[in-house]
């Protein structure tokens, strides 16, 4: 294990069993260093909340190895967690406590001394926006204020790691921008690596130094999200058209390419080196059209190719 | 020959306070908490009271202590119930309120976790207790306290008994989540039949004598009524239902931290 690792994975694999047997996650090994967030993508059921839930010890493993900062989880488990956070869209508090005594009750939980949690409630609750709302049951909270109080709990311990388990669905877009340039903020002045799963792929590409696909239960890819996006060779050409929508569809039938058409938009997938011949092409069958935009591959791109590819599989 | 290290976990009573204040901060905003402590206790009270001073009215001489007899069994019911009710309900609201996935991603050890169980039961028992104390003295003008000192060692030995039979249903609760949640309320009466809570031992056929003096609530109702009813204090009682208790509640702990630990296998999400 290299110095800067702080989370090292070996070989971990869930099997449930029963009348037919489930892999949930296949002998997955990967390495998360400190101050770097790693990305955990892929679709529903592909082990995401499989591999958080092993690394909090709140699912057991049928084989494989953690190790946390050099140490083993399974006989370190409570020294290693007084390090580890983790927020979850899905997990949720007691709901007829209030928010200040919820995350009393955690600061506790974590070691944290009276006047640290005073402090550090009161830091965090205040960025977060919901300082007011301090004396109030959870019961009365938003989906998107509980969500900021588990972030509130999870960094009021001041972690070395924390996993983020879609920490921005059920928010709105303005204040999901807020928690990034939080996450952000943690990565860059305290040095917290993360693991940070979620649905939104600019998201994790904005987020993430590197990026980890599942894919039923196996990593399917290791990289940064460029390098990822860069795979993916297709780019979407959208086409608002003036006149030649039928020889714009003749030309996508006889080229074999992907198209669709909304009302007077055609999209079409194209080969991102074959985008000039595209439009030379359409050039030459007289076509004209009015607004043109090119969408370079994505990181969601490849999400989706990847998912196509695992359903043709099957 | 190299020394054996013997493994002690480390316990912290920072984090067994923390979820011991996670109920306390409960009680005062839980209506349904507030009935079982402190409305049904009376409830029985009153009707009981009063049924066994009517059939004490009925009759006379060897029925005279019968009304504080049962009144003090039934409050000493109560030590049993809610030790065992508040170790499997504070479970049950950890699964009601989906914050068992959260609670041990933290620190907190799944040991730490049984002693903060045991300590809210400790700490309610004396409301519930105090309370039905209290409704005796003012309904019927008896001082359960007239059993004397001997008075803390049964509460003791009982909390024991009703700590176990919460942890044997807790156990059961922690494989099968809240589908089986009933046990909580069923699991405690289950025993109470055969604990000769209202009357003797020897009431029961045969069978169940056998069932009843493997239990250790059996010795403290019986040593309470022999104290109560003959004025003869059974030591050899108090001696039988502490080693019973004792090794039933190791047991029931063990088997808890068991199940906690196959439970992960299928992952505490599941239960929520």
């Amino acid at each position: 294990m290299s110095n800067d690792v702080v989370l090292s994975v070996r070989n971990l694999t869930k099997i449930y069993p029963g009348k037919v047997s489930f892999t949930a996650l296949d002998h997955v090994s990967f390495d998360l260093h400190e101050g770097e967030i790693l990305g955990l993508l892929g679709p529903n059921g592909a082990g995401k909340t499989t591999t958080i839930q092993m690394l909090l010890s709140t699912l057991k493993p049928t084989s494989g190895e953690i190790v946390y900062f050099g140490k083993n989880f399974f006989t370190n488990r409570s020294e290693i967690l007084a390090q580890v956070a983790f927020a979850s869209t899905y997990i949720k508090f007691p709901d007829r406590l209030t928010i200040r005594e919820n995350l009393d009750v955690y600061g506790r939980l974590y070691g944290l001394t009276a006047n640290e949690r005073k402090h550090r409630m009161e830091k965090f609750l205040k960025f977060f926006g919901v300082w007011d709302q301090r004396d109030k049951p959870m019961s009365t909270t938003s989906a998107g204020q509980t969500t900021r109080v588990m972030l509130a709990k999870a960094f009021m311990a001041h972690p070395r790691i924390a996993l983020l388990d879609e920490p921005t669905a059920s928010l709105d877009p303005d204040i999901a921008h807020e928690v990034r340039a939080f996450v952000a903020e943690q990565q860059k002045e305290y040095n917290v690596s993360m693991l940070f799963t979620s649905h939104n792929m600019a998201e994790v590409a904005e987020v993430c130094d590197r990026v980890m696909f599942l894919q039923n239960g196996k990593i399917v890819a290791n990289d940064t999200p460029d390098n990822l996006a860069r795979s993916v060779s297709v780019s979407k050409v959208q086409l608002m058209m003036g006149d030649g929508m039928k020889r714009t569809i003749e030309y996508a039938q006889q080229h074999n390419l992907v198209y669709t058409v909304q009302e007077r938009f055609i999209e079409l997938e194209v080969d991102e080196h074959k985008i000039a011949e595209l439009l030379s092409g359409l050039a030459k069958a007289k076509v004209e059209y009015t607004q043109i935009s090119i969408d370079k591959p994505t990181l969601e791109m490849y999400f989706l190719q990847v998912a196509k590819e695992a359903k043709e599989r099957k | 020959m190299s020394p054996k290290t013997i493994y002690v976990p480390k316990i912290s009573s920072t984090r067994i306070w923390a979820v011991v204040l996670r109920h306390v901060y409960l009680f005062p905003k839980s209506f349904d908490r507030l009935t079982d402590m402190i409305y049904w206790p009376i409830m029985d009270i009153v009707l009981w009271g009063f049924t066994t001073r009517w059939v004490q009215q009925q009759g006379s001489g060897t029925v005279q202590n019968v009304v504080l007899a049962i009144l003090t069994a039934m409050v000493f019911w109560q030590v049993v119930w809610r030790a065992n009710y508040e170790v499997s309900v504070n479970l049950l609201e950890e699964l009601w309120s989906a914050n068992l996935v959260n609670m041990f991603a933290t620190p907190l050890k799944p040991i730490e976790w049984v002693l903060a169980l045991m300590t809210i039961g400790f700490l309610k028992m004396f409301v519930s207790v105090g309370v039905g104390v209290g409704a005796v003295w003012l309904l019927y003008s008896l001082n359960i306290f007239s059993i004397g000192w001997m008075m803390i060692p049964y509460v003791a030995l009982l909390m024991f008994s009703g700590w176990f039979i919460g942890f044997l249903g807790a156990s059961l609760i922690m494989l099968g989540g809240t589908r089986i949640q009933t046990i909580a309320w069923t699991m405690g009466f289950l025993f109470a039949p055969f604990s000769a809570v209202y009357y003797p031992i020897t009431v029961l056929p045969n069978w169940a004598q056998t069932v009843a003096r493997a239990l250790p609530t059996t010795y403290v109702f019986e040593g309470m009524r022999s104290a109560l009813l003959n004025g003869v204090f059974l030591w050899e009682y108090v001696v039988k239902s502490l080693v019973l208790g004792l090794i039933y509640l190791v047991l029931a702990i063990c088997l808890f931290l068991w199940c906690c630990e196959k439970s992960r296998e299928k992952g505490y999400v599941r239960l929520q």
